[in-house]
């Protein structure tokens, strides 16, 4: 189980610029499925990565998937040389892409974004449009379910306006 | 501008999945707020995890 609050708010007090995607952006524009991960897209400055290796080293990141005892560190210097990394932490999985695929890199992403109030501060998510294209990017299977969903929501949040 | 032919077929699933899809479950979703959602998520995720340990500890006992 992934503790929302606790990955966002550590995030956020470090100053980390980031955007949130995936299944919680999906759950904010109204869907209905379970997500077990946070997925943000971030932004690749070396001060930003800085802020990010801070925020995200208390809850002991570590690849998920992979071997025990892999000399992995979610470092700085780990976070330039990669770009996205799926982490087990000891608060939930969490997903961080430098990139998405459909929309780009964390500039093309904020200009498809809106910022809301969640747990009493402001984040920003990718608004429902992109989303949907970065499902329809992805193209698996299970993304194409999701488009379902999502063009659903669409078809009726434009209904009740 | 001819679609590709992944692409139509991809439309195609997205069509045929979008019949399945409870429309009163998005409705009474998007009735909530967004906090509301996020938070509903959390307690899904929870009673997830109760199920799957309830579950495991199930198997493990009809294993002896």
């Amino acid at each position: 189980m992934t503790q929302f609050e606790t990955l966002l708010s550590a995030l956020k007090k470090e100053g980390v610029s980031f955007i949130i995607i995936g299944g919680v952006a999906a759950t904010f524009h109204g869907s209905a499925r379970l997500t077990n991960d946070l997925d943000v897209v971030y932004e690749r400055s070396a001060e930003n990565i800085e802020r990010l290796a801070r925020a995200v080293a208390p809850f002991k990141p570590y690849l998920r998937g992979a071997p025990e005892g892999l000399p992995f560190r979610f470092d700085p210097a780990t976070i330039k040389r990669g770009l996205n990394f799926t982490l087990r932490t000891d608060v939930g999985d969490f997903d961080l892409l430098g990139e998405l695929t459909g929309v780009g890199s964390f500039a093309a992403v904020e200009v498809e974004s809106l910022e809301a109030s969640l747990f009493g501060a402001t984040y920003r998510f990718i608004n429902l449009n992109a989303l949907i294209r970065s499902k329809r990017a992805a193209g698996r299977a299970k993304d194409l379910e999701v488009v379902a969903e999502l063009e659903v929501i669409r078809e009726e949040r434009d209904q009740q306006r | 501008m001819i679609a590709s032919p992944d692409l139509e077929s991809a439309d195609l699933v997205v069509e045929f999945y979008k019949d399945g899809v409870d429309r009163t479950l998005i409705r009474e979703n998007l009735r909530r707020s967004p906090e509301e959602r996020i938070r509903a998520l959390e307690s899904l995720q929870r009673f997830a995890a109760e199920v799957r340990r309830a579950g495991a500890l199930t198997r493990k006992d009809d294993a002896k």
